[in-house]
């Protein structure tokens, strides 16, 4: 499965200590995200991905203690029923 | 030795795009149980964007009184009823919704019902189809 998002720009994103609230122009919603879920959307900004590429992404930057495709599978999941990213 | 190298991984004003960019040192990032949740969506009540106001719908009746007849001051009537007008042949848009307010019938309306649909629209209820997107429209600058 590979997902892709939209652009950064499309994202307005304010830090709040550890979660971050996102209001994504498109769609005029805001959502409230807590880690993973931001640095897979910063991930995918280079482009789709699937499981295993965002996994090597995250890796470049973070270590990944739990590092599991299907956990990365679910988080996106996450993210494309809030309509923030989708299956490419 | 590069002074950026020392850099804080980050800040209050860097907001969450550059996250990843700004992390100088790595950080460790739990990617968490298949069945936890990370994500919670705020949607508004008056939806607001541009888009929603140009693309909503207005059914005029709502689906559950769909075939009642629309009165001169907005009420629905019974079918068939004298002076009042036939449904919408099509739910209008919200851009639509602003024209007829206006004074203006969209292709394929009959006139005459223009200021009927419009008091219809106007009476619109929280909960019945249609009442957001009219609602949007009565936001500043729309």
């Amino acid at each position: 499965m590979r997902y892709a998002a939209d652009p950064p720009a499309a994202r307005l994103t304010v830090a709040l200590d550890e979660l971050v609230a996102i209001y994504h122009r498109p769609s005029g919603a805001t959502h409230l995200l807590a880690p993973p879920a931001p640095e897979l959307l910063d991930a995918l900004a280079e482009g789709p991905a699937d499981a295993a590429d965002l996994l090597a992404r995250l890796s470049r930057r973070f270590d990944l203690p739990d590092a599991a495709p299907d956990a990365i599978e679910a988080r996106m999941e996450e993210l494309v029923l809030a309509g923030l990213a989708w299956r490419a | 030795m590069a002074e950026d190298c020392d850099k804080p991984e980050k800040t209050a004003e860097n907001g969450g795009n550059d996250r990843l960019a700004s992390a100088g040192r790595r950080g460790v990032l739990m990617l968490g149980a298949a069945a936890a949740t990370s994500v919670v969506t705020i949607r508004p009540a008056l939806a607001s964007t541009a888009a929603s106001v140009l693309n909503c719908k207005i059914p005029i009746p709502d689906p559950p009184n769909g075939g009642k007849y629309i009165s001169q001051d907005g009420k629905l009537v019974a079918s068939g009823t004298q002076g009042a007008f036939q449904p919408a042949p099509r739910p209008v848009t919200g851009d639509e919704a602003k024209k007829m307010i206006n004074g203006m019938s969209p292709p394929g309306f009959d006139p005459n019902a223009r200021q009927a649909y419009v008091n219809y629209i106007r009476r619109l209820q929280h909960g019945t189809s249609g009442f957001t997107c009219y609602a949007s429209l009565q936001m500043p600058g729309r």
